[in-house]
This record gives structure tokens, C-alpha cells and sequence, in this order.
């Protein structure tokens, strides 16, 4: 096998002497990650679409028949990680060119995943069950208290009031359309949606949203922040060459039983995490991260699927900037130096709205760090971060960027500032340490919905918010961690209060521990009222192309 | 910090005389000494260096320590070693609270230990949580034995006789009050506060790391301190924080009162059907943060209308073991560290800091640190 130093420099460059199946599975061997089957695997999961405008298409299955019939005319729509990675290596390509995103190169993506119920209707309770993870089974509404959520009243269903997949009503079926241009968009949704030629007892689509990016900040979410800086890595092949890795890789090795990151900041996770079928990574910390193999007894149904979270989260920008420019003024907060709006607002994501992160701009936004992808992540809390090691030909970001120094005690960044809830990074947590928080880790491929707010301070009563969308193998040890262990707790993944954005509590009270004097003593800082709150989701399967192909449409046994 | 006395965990009102505080005070300091001697031995035979470690009653210092909360440590109740391994992988509750028998230790070894109570017809009827070191509980069995039997008597059985608890004069922390028919305090033979106090000691010795540099991560840190069992919630962490104050040559105590403790215990999620399991879950001994020991049951009217806590849902999935709850509760230790940076010890090589010396009289059980068992 190569080592790893090598086998790095070479999945950049490397070109396999033979052809065909045979190759690629013998490349894989020497680089020592798994062969993903990228043919198989839905594009959305490991590739992820990050088109501007997604739409979600909800749909209930009327008749069984009726539904496969229609799954069979539509597979051909849906899209492959292959088509994907193909794509997204065309685009570069051509903005390389042409410096700028290429107005012509334009694609639109179909994804499509099932609920427990759906699952159930097209094969059986038996097979539905099959599915390793507990979550799932019981369908978000059965889990929807345990994350926090609350209907206005309290002894209410907390998804009574739910847009989307209440108690009762959850979708059996779930498509993701996504593309660059919104007349394709359109039209491709109305070739997937069910029409009279499907016949009676086809599916029936019982919602349906657009997402969109913020067309006055593009890529930013309602409250302003820069969105999905961070996203983990996954190992794994993917082609001969040129790309050969799924997640380029620009760093050199680094020391043995150290985590290893793709880019800095991106650490390479097993693709078990996100995948089924493949290696995940062991989180004990005895082996640094390697691989564990997959159950053996997994169906083969299931391998190349993935689990998705999806929950439509409604968020009030005006109660969260009114909130945040009082609380900036409030005298207890006085003893924080170059307090303001922003500072606060800074404190509680743990990012400036640019993407820039606090850790490397403690006083004020930097948004030229924000725009490097070599620095706008790269920063560990209990250490200085070293400046990366480049892979030669690589652009080392401006050295005239402030490092992140150790911040073991949150002066910089709070412990409650929500990047460091959801990803602690080199920190230890209350359920281990480093190697065990990259197996909490997920991929996220949300998009914002609803027009923005034109004056932030001024409620217009329109709903908008975040079509919040995560892949990952285990909702129960992933998705669910960050929101119920480590965002609605005070003392987890560390003490610091609770994650001020997105955290739920009984009373909706969060409270951030904001450190003043050195670490000296800590003022608390609580916010009443939550300004995120779920209006609808689903847990769903998204399966391989081949199992939706034969087994969903085709109704092959299992 | 500096203070006069060392107070029983959570403050409780155990000791009812100024004697018996003083005692347990005494009790308690000469086991911090211990760990302030080995450190300071090992240290000495290791390219020298002072403790970071110190004792608040004997050596307390009055310049100012850093906020309360960075010296706050939590970790999840639940064994570590039962959890799953990864997607698809079960967690293994049933292995963690095996069938209770008499004088056989719970294998929970995260500060935190329960008893389920069935009934007759196997369902569980209540859970009961300690994280309550033996050691306290010998301390009382030597110096207040009537309250030692009045604490069996209200949190356990109200049978439960003086002679069940002693054999051939010694307190038996495995007694059948303790394991059998019921958890009054921890047995794992390393849930004792005097490991939670070596364990502190010997986490401020600083470490090289192989290659050059300092041991910063909480693996490896273990594994070449040897202050504890690597595949724990708590060791590493505890270990790996404390540490870490070290390398920011502070000087380091234990936050008075010394205890491990349950921080919280979320009820979100928790339905009885279909409705909030509210107040389902009381704190016996101690308050939140502080919390020494807890229960987990129905109200009398629902308990009396025949549910049971095996009715009970977590997340729509139903209750079959104490370790569903355990993952609920939040455990932690509070360290104190002072705002001064005044030692810069060279990182020692690795090995175990040994005990050095005996903190008096043992009575009972012979006192281990938290190494792997």
C-alpha cells in the first residue's frame, strides 16, 4: 500500500496504467479507502447538489401499484453521485476558463427518499424495520419532544401545528429537486410530480416548498451568517483521475493517531457515516480514527443508502436582531470589550456574518478570511492552530491572517457558541474526545426558503427560514446528539449555557456563560423566546439507485 | 481558593456535630495530601518541578481563581464500554445492569450506579441513581454508624439491620442493602472520591508527547499518564481538561464541596402516554448541580392506576432498562484553577504517578485510583 504521504500527493494526480472495473478497485486497495459506488449512491448524499433554488416535493402513496408505477417512470430522473461529481468537475473547469461562473453550464438534480411508512407500503413492515436505526423507525413526531420541540400549547402534539409531517401525516415519499436555473426547476418538478397518466391512486403530493438562496446575500441564512462553512470530508474513491478522491486533498499527512484533515479544519471522516455498507469511523479513540467494518448482517437493500434529516425550521429575524441589539446594550454586558450588535451576535454563532471566525477575529468581522476556504475553518480550540502544511502547487492563504490561539475556556469563542456545540473540534466532549466527535458529525444540504427580510428589525409576518437537510447513517448518534445532548443542554458537549440559536429548552430559555476578565468570571446572558422553531419535517431513507430501481419501483423481494 | 474546612459532598447534612464535620474534613484533606505527596515525589524523580496540584485546606491560596465554570467537567452517565460502536451497532444496555446479586459490584464505572426495581410481574416499578462515593459511606460506617443505618433504612429498605451491613466488624460495601436489593452508594472499585481526587493530582502533571512537544490530547494522555481507564466518558476528560489547565501553569484544586455529581438529568422527549413525564424524575440527596442521588418513578396516582415506569417512553421508544435513563443524566466534577500562572513544570515522561503514602486509617476496602481494571 502506499503510504499516506504518498498515496495523497498521488490521488491528485494519479493515472491507473489499466482500464476498466478492475483498475479503479486495485487504486482504491493501494490508497487504502473504500471504493464508493458512485453510480449506485443518490448525487445529493456525498456529492450534495448546492444548486441556488431546491425545491421539496412531499407525496403520500395511494396505491401501491400506482406508486411503484410512477417510481419506475421517474428513476430515470434521479440523480447519481457520478452525474454529480461530473458536473461539478465540468464547472470548474469552465469558471477556471472564464473566471467567472459559467452563464451556460446549467444543471438541475432529482433526489428521492422514503419514511419509515412509505417503506413499509413498498416492501414490508419486516424490511421497513430493517432499517439500523431507531429514529427512523419511529418517524420524527415519535421524536420530536425528545429535540425540544414545543407546540404553543404544552400538552399538545409538539408537531400539531406542523406544515409538514405532523403526527399522522407524515410523507411517505420525499423528492429533492435542485438546479441552477429556476425555469428548469419548474419544469422538472412538473415531469416528477404525478400527472393523470399515472393513474388513479398514484401518489399525492400533500406539500411542497421552493427553497431558494438569499438573492440579496447568496449563500447567507435569514439571519445573516454565512452558511455551511464547515462540512466534513469523506474518504473514499471515486474515480482513476483525475479527481480520485471524493474530497480533494491538499494537506500533507499528518503525525500518526492525529485526525486527519482533508482541508484545514475539514477532517476525512469513513464513509459509514454517511453511507451504508461502507467502513465508519471508530470514535473510541484507541485506533485515531481508522475504520470499523460495517455490520455484517446489513441488507443488501440498504448499502448505498443514506438516512435524511429533514425539519423546516421557521425563523424570526425580527425577534432575533431586536433581541441581539438589546442584550449588546444591556449593562451586564458592559465588561465585554468592543461590545456591539455584531460582537454579540458574533459571540453567540461563533462566526461574524461574513463566515469569518471568531476565533481568528475576536474584534471585528474579517470577511477576507471568510473568503479563503484554506482559513475560514482552520482553527482548533485547545491548542494554537499550527499554519497548515500545504501539498505542493497549493495556495497558502495570507499570512497577515490572525492564527487561532488556544482557546481551551471559550474567552474567544463561547463553549455555547453554536459552531463549537455542534462541531467541538479538538475539544473533548461529555461523550469522548476528538476521534468520537467525528462520528457525531453530518452533512448538511440545506437552503434557505422565503423572500428575505427587508427591514431586519420590522417583523412583515411572512414565514421564512431554513429547509434544514442532513445526511448521515445513524440519526439517532448523529443528528440527534447535536440537537438534543449537545445544543437544548447547558453543560454539554462542555459547560457554557445553552446553543442560543437553535437550542430548545421546556421554558424556551437559553442562556450563553460569556466570560469576562480573563476567564475570572462569567456573565450570563439569556434569551427568552426561541427565534428558530420547527413547522415541519421528516426522517426519511434515501436509497441506492439500484434498490429504488428493482425493489421501490420494481418490486423485486427482498 | 482557600478554605477553613472541607465539606461532606453536596453539602449534605450528614454530619450532624462539629466533630464529625472537623473528622471528615481531616478525612478528606489527608487524602488530597496524598495526591499533593505523589505528585511532588514524582515530579522530584522526573526532572523536578512543583504540584500543580494543591490541598485548599492546608495549602489554600487567596489570589483569585477563574470563573466557576472552567473548572466544570461533565460527561454522560452511561458506561462508555456499553455504547454502540457505530451505525447499526447495538448499545448494550442489558450488559450494563446485570441481574443483581449479593456482593457483586455494578459494572457501571462513570461515578454514576443504578438499581432497578421490578415487580412482580418484571416490570419496572423504580429507578434508583446514586454517585456517591464508598469511601464517604466508610468514613460515615467509622464515625457515625447510626447515621450510616439511617440512610440504609430511608433510601434503601427500612428492614435493613446494623449487621447486615457489617462483617467481622468492617462495613461491607458490598453488603446485600448495597447490590442486591438496592444501590445506597457506588461499588465500582473505582467510584471513590479519594480516585477523584489521585485523579486530579496526578491529571496536573504535565506529559511530553513522543516526538517532541507537549501531550495535549486526551488519548494519548491517558494512556501515558495511566490515571485512568481510556474507554470511560470521565477519565479522559477529566484527565484531559485538568491537564490542560496545567499546561496554563495554573495552580489546581478540587472545588469545595468535593463530589462527583449529577449536573442534570433532560426530560425532553419523555412521555407516559403521550403526556410529559414532569417530575417523573426527583433528586433525593443533594439539589441540581449537585445532585448525589436521584430516583425515577410514577406519581402515587399513576403508579396506583397500574403503570409502571416500564410505560414509559423515551423518543416513542419504550423503557426497558435503568441505562436508557443514565444516558439522560449529566455527571460532572468541578475543579478550581487560579487566574496566575505561576508554574511552569518540564513535561514529565510517561508512566503513573504511584501512590505515595496511605491518608490514615483505612477501614474496609483497600483505596484504588482509576487505573483499568
Amino acid at each position: 500500500m502506499l503510504s499516506r504521504r504518498t498515496s495523497r500527493a498521488a490521488g491528485r494526480t494519479l493515472r491507473s496504467r489499466r482500464s476498466g472495473p478492475d483498475a479503479i478497485h486495485a487504486l482504491a486497495k493501494q490508497l487504502g479507502e473504500p471504493l464508493l459506488e458512485v453510480n449506485d449512491i443518490q448525487g445529493n448524499i456525498l456529492a450534495g447538489f448546492s444548486k441556488d433554488h431546491q425545491s421539496l416535493i412531499a407525496l403520500a402513496i395511494r396505491d401501491v401499484g400506482a406508486a411503484r408505477r410512477w417510481l419506475a417512470r421517474i428513476e430515470g430522473h434521479i440523480s447519481s453521485t457520478a452525474e454529480v461529481l461530473q458536473f461539478n468537475q465540468l464547472f470548474r473547469m469552465q469558471r477556471a476558463r472564464i473566471g467567472a461562473d459559467p452563464p451556460g453550464l446549467v444543471a438541475t438534480w432529482a433526489n428521492v427518499a422514503f419514511s419509515h411508512h412509505g417503506l413499509e407500503r413498498l416492501t414490508s413492515r419486516a424490511h421497513a424495520n430493517a432499517v439500523p436505526d431507531a429514529p427512523f423507525r419511529a418517524g420524527l413526531p415519535a421524536r420530536a419532544g425528545l429535540l425540544g420541540d414545543r407546540a404553543a400549547s404544552p400538552s399538545a402534539d409538539p408537531t400539531s401545528e406542523w406544515v409538514v409531517g405532523r403526527t399522522g401525516q407524515v410523507p411517505d415519499v420525499l423528492l429533492i429537486v435542485a438546479g441552477d436555473d429556476p425555469t428548469k426547476l419548474v419544469d422538472l418538478c412538473g415531469r416528477l410530480r404525478p400527472n393523470a397518466g399515472d393513474g388513479r391512486g398514484a401518489p399525492e403530493v400533500i406539500w411542497e416548498e421552493l427553497g431558494e438562496t438569499r438573492i440579496d446575500l447568496p449563500g447567507h441564512e435569514h439571519f445573516g451568517f454565512k452558511d455551511g462553512v464547515s462540512q466534513p470530508a469523506v474518504r473514499g474513491v471515486v474515480s482513476s483521475g483525475p479527481d480520485v478522491f471524493l474530497s480533494p486533498r491538499v494537506l500533507a499527512a499528518p503525525a500518526p493517531g492525529e485526525v486527519e484533515f482533508a482541508k484545514p479544519g475539514q477532517p476525512l471522516i469513513w464513509p459509514g457515516q454517511f453511507v451504508f455498507g461502507y467502513p465508519s469511523t471508530d470514535g473510541s479513540g484507541a485506533s485515531g480514527g481508522g475504520p470499523v467494518a460495517p455490520p455484517r448482517d446489513l441488507p443488501q437493500w440498504i448499502r448505498n443508502g443514506s438516512l435524511l434529516v429533514f425539519r423546516r425550521l421557521r425563523q424570526d429575524v425580527a425577534g432575533f436582531t431586536n433581541f441581539i441589539q438589546a442584550a449588546a446594550r444591556d449593562p451586564s454586558l458592559s465588561a465585554i470589550a468592543g461590545m456591539s450588535p455584531e460582537l454579540l451576535g458574533a459571540l453567540c454563532v461563533g462566526r461574524w456574518k461574513s463566515g469569518a471566525p471568531i476565533s481568528r477575529a475576536r474584534n471585528a468581522d474579517l470577511p477576507a478570511i471568510a473568503g479563503d476556504a484554506l482559513a475560514n475553518n482552520d482553527f482548533l480550540f485547545t491548542v494554537d492552530t499550527p499554519a497548515p502544511i500545504l501539498l505542493p502547487g497549493m495556495h497558502p492563504p495570507s499570512p497577515a491572517f490572525p492564527p487561532a490561539l488556544a482557546d481551551m475556556h471559550g474567552l474567544v469563542c463561547p463553549h455555547a457558541a453554536h459552531i463549537r456545540k455542534m462541531n467541538p473540534r479538538d475539544q473533548d466532549s461529555d461523550l469522548g474526545d476528538q476521534f468520537d466527535t467525528l462520528t457525531r458529525r453530518i452533512l448538511r444540504r440545506g437552503i434557505s426558503y422565503g423572500p428575505p427580510l427587508a427591514d431586519p428589525r420590522t417583523d412583515d409576518g411572512v414565514d421564512r427560514g431554513l429547509h434544514f437537510l442532513s445526511y448521515q447513517t445513524s440519526i439517532e448518534s448523529q443528528f440527534e446528539v447535536l440537537q438534543q445532548n449537545w445544543a437544548n443542554r447547558r453543560d454539554n458537549p462542555t459547560p457554557g449555557g445553552h446553543d442560543i440559536i437553535i437550542g430548545q429548552t421546556d421554558d424556551q430559555v437559553r442562556t450563553i456563560e460569556l466570560l469576562i476578565s480573563g476567564g475570572a468570571a462569567s456573565v450570563p446572558m439569556s434569551a427568552p423566546t426561541q427565534f428558530v422553531r420547527a413547522t415541519g419535517g421528516g426522517y426519511f431513507f434515501a436509497p441506492s439507485i439500484g434498490t429504488l430501481r428493482h425493489v421501490l419501483a420494481g418490486g423485486d423481494p427482498l | 481558593m482557600k478554605i477553613a474546612r472541607l465539606d461532606p459532598p453536596g453539602h449534605i447534612d450528614d454530619l450532624a456535630t462539629p466533630a464529625l464535620q472537623a473528622a471528615y474534613s481531616k478525612w478528606l484533606s489527608d487524602r488530597f495530601d496524598v495526591g499533593v505527596n505523589s505528585v511532588t515525589q514524582f515530579l522530584t524523580a522526573h526532572g523536578g518541578g512543583t504540584s500543580q496540584f494543591y490541598n485548599p485546606v492546608m495549602h489554600g491560596r487567596t489570589d483569585p481563581d477563574l470563573a466557576p465554570s472552567l473548572g466544570d467537567i461533565s460527561w454522560n452517565g452511561f458506561p462508555k464500554r456499553f455504547l454502540s460502536t457505530g451505525p447499526g451497532a447495538p448499545t448494550h444496555f442489558a450488559n450494563a445492569e446485570p441481574a443483581p446479586a449479593a456482593g457483586r459490584t455494578r459494572p457501571q464505572d462513570e461515578y454514576l450506579e443504578w438499581f432497578v426495581h421490578r415487580n412482580a410481574a418484571g416490570k419496572i416499578a423504580r429507578l434508583d441513581f446514586t454517585c456517591e462515593g464508598y469511601d464517604y459511606f466508610e468514613f460515615l460506617a467509622g464515625h457515625d454508624e447510626a447515621k450510616l443505618l439511617a440512610l440504609y433504612r430511608t433510601f434503601v429498605d427500612a428492614s435493613a439491620k446494623k449487621t447486615d451491613l457489617f462483617s467481622n466488624g468492617t462495613y461491607n460495601i458490598k453488603n446485600k442493602w448495597n447490590t442486591k436489593h438496592g444501590a445506597m452508594h457506588l461499588t465500582h472499585p473505582a467510584n471513590n472520591l479519594f480516585a477523584e481526587v489521585f485523579l486530579a493530582a496526578s491529571a496536573t502533571v504535565r506529559r511530553k508527547k513522543p516526538g517532541g512537544g507537549e501531550e495535549t490530547s486526551s488519548i494519548p494522555l491517558i494512556r501515558c499518564a495511566e490515571y485512568g481507564a481510556e474507554n470511560r466518558n470521565s477519565d479522559p476528560n477529566i484527565g484531559r481538561a485538568v491537564n490542560g489547565l496545567a499546561r496554563e501553569k495554573r495552580m489546581i484544586t478540587l472545588a469545595n464541596p468535593v463530589g462527583l455529581y449529577m449536573a442534570a438529568f433532560d426530560g425532553a422527549g419523555i412521555t407516559l402516554d403521550g403526556a410529559a413525564a414532569d417530575g417523573f424524575f426527583r433528586v433525593t440527596r443533594g439539589t441540581f448541580p449537585l445532585a448525589l442521588r436521584g430516583v425515577f418513578e410514577l406519581p402515587p396516582a399513576l403508579a396506583a392506576a397500574g403503570k409502571t415506569v416500564s410505560d414509559v417512553k423515551i423518543g416513542g421508544t419504550s423503557v426497558e432498562f435503568g441505562g436508557q435513563l443514565a444516558q439522560r443524566i449529566t455527571m460532572h466534577l468541578v475543579g478550581v484553577a487560579s487566574v496566575a500562572q505561576p508554574v511552569d513544570n518540564a513535561p514529565a515522561v510517561c508512566g503513573g504517578v504511584p501512590q505515595v503514602g496511605s491518608p490514615g486509617a483505612i477501614v474496609g476496602t483497600p483505596l484504588t485510583p482509576r487505573t483499568a481494571e
